[in-house]
């Protein structure tokens, strides 16, 4: 590949996240506040501000595969501390989104729990506690690791067993279907 | 008598049931009206906002919606219920395009902005009053001393204004004073207790905890004192997730004050940590 386009993928690839997430990635002046104060950094493969480094480089692959992104917690605490008013957690949760659709993410058991969660709520309207877990448990094959603790829970009563649906269903799953709707036409 | 719109959340009806009972009862007793929403649904938490922007929007504007319809300000104890709904009723009010946007997924329902939504410690500062609470205490906590945790969210609200210091607020601290418990100042206010990863990645959860756990000891703390069903739920779940030292016990913010007047804890057998101890350390007044 020629010098000069590579400096355009490079390039791409820092337009594409700040397009994606609306925040002004290119501000970032490697002042280390968002690593200093993130509870994850020690468990994470590339600090957060080396994650925005790396997309200043263009670093497309490195970023989006790293493991990183996935032990966030999405706590904010980096986006309230950045001197530069970038939501860094946005930045990642868009890393997320574009990881999941390239099919390169590193651990994709975060994502699946989302989705089950989501399918919860677009079917009873509200999250069914142990119908979520069980179901993420089966497709990961986890079915005996927490089984303790789901017992011990629900004999303190602390685990929902009944499925909370709400009246109008098909009011949320309209929700969720126009807005899936909208997102498949751009 | 104050009214209120009561948005639950999904926890306060599985997990945490006992929480919404000791809101309910403090509640009542300082003549506050909590009438739930009517068939509210789930805010989307963090994975509405996980898949799509608009999404994360759109279902809390589908409780705020009616909401306005009922036409009372909002409560909404769950922290991170109450990020998603306060993000999404500031922006929409501000943001046409997105109330566009956002009410043309939930038609027929429309969502503008116009109510305010307040948390669990707002209700007391605001709708009960500091003094009122130190007024009505009929036991004496002065023995019990306790951290308080915020837990990390309920003032990290990104781009709206906190309702409380970011980094240090206080607001739960005068709170627990006017209960008469005793307040140990601490740094881990609002450290991340692992959050959502409990199911999908237990030992950070686990980790994370721990070290909340282990400094609130190391203080000298009789409980933790919190406003938040996740924290509360993954402290106290610390011995059955497999630390093997001593816990003390996790309350909610309500509950401290349910001791306060009415000299007992509701829920008090659904905590998983016992807080019979605490209890015997209480005086009448
Ligand atoms: S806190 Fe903000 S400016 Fe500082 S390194 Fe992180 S992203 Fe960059
Ligand atoms: S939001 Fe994520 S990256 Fe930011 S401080 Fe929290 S865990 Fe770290």
């Amino acid at each position: 590949m020629k010098e000069k386009d590579k400096r355009i993928l490079k390039a791409n690839f820092l337009d594409e996240i700040t397009e994606k997430s609306r925040e002004k990635i290119s501000s970032c002046y490697q002042c280390y506040r968002c690593t200093n104060g993130c509870p994850m950094a020690e468990s994470m493969d590339i600090y957060p501000h080396k994650i925005m480094r790396y997309i200043l480089l263009g670093e497309r692959k490195k970023v989006l595969c790293s493991g990183a992104i996935w032990a966030c917690l999405m706590c904010n605490t980096c986006s309230i501390r950045c001197p530069n008013d970038i939501d860094v957690a946005h930045v990642f949760e868009t890393l997320r989104r574009i990881a999941i659709k390239d099919g390169v993410a590193a651990n994709d058991n975060l994502w699946e729990f989302e989705r089950l969660f989501l399918e919860s709520i677009k079917n009873y309207g509200r999250l069914y506690e142990l119908a979520t877990i069980l179901h993420y448990k089966l497709e990961k094959k986890e079915f005996f690791k927490d089984t303790v603790m789901g017992i011990k829970m629900m004999l303190k009563a602390r685990m929902g067993i009944l499925p909370h649906s709400i009246k109008d269903k098909r009011h949320i799953k309209g929700v969720f279907e126009k807005i899936e709707k909208g997102r498949s036409e751009v | 008598m104050p009214v209120l719109s009561y948005y639950p959340g999904c926890s306060l009806k599985t997990s945490n049931r006992f929480y919404e009972k000791s809101i309910r009862d403090v509640s009542l007793f300082f003549d506050i009206e909590l009438r739930e929403i009517n068939d509210w649904s789930c805010c989307g938490a963090s994975s509405a906002s996980a898949v799509d922007d608009l999404l994360a929007y759109a279902l809390p504007a589908r409780n705020l919606a009616i909401a306005e319809t009922e036409g009372y300000h909002i409560i909404c104890p769950c922290p991170a219920c109450y990020q998603r709904l306060r993000v999404a009723n500031e922006k929409i009010r501000v943001d046409k395009g997105l109330m566009d946007e956002v009410n043309d997924a939930i038609a027929p329902l429309s969502c503008y902005g116009s109510m305010e939504v307040k948390n669990i410690i707002e209700l007391f500062t605001e709708y009960v009053g500091i003094e009122r609470i130190a007024a009505s205490i009929n036991y004496d906590l002065s023995s019990i001393a306790v951290v308080p945790y915020y837990g990390c969210v309920l003032t990290r609200s990104w781009r709206i204004k906190p309702f409380d210091d970011t980094e240090d607020p206080v607001s739960m601290d005068n709170i627990i004073s006017a209960a008469g418990a005793s307040v140990i100042s601490w740094q881990y206010k609002m450290e991340c207790c692992g959050a959502g990863k409990t199911i999908t990645d237990k030992d950070t959860t686990l980790r994370l905890s721990s070290r909340i756990m282990d400094m609130a000891l190391k203080k000298g703390a009789d409980a933790i004192v919190t406003p938040c069903p996740l924290c509360q739920l993954n402290l106290d779940l610390l011995p059955i997730m497999g630390r093997r030292h001593e816990s003390i016990p996790v309350l909610f913010i309500t509950e401290v004050i349910e001791m306060a007047i009415h000299g007992r804890i509701g829920g008090g057998r659904s905590h998983i940590v016992p807080v019979d101890g605490l209890l015997k350390k209480m005086k009448n007044a």
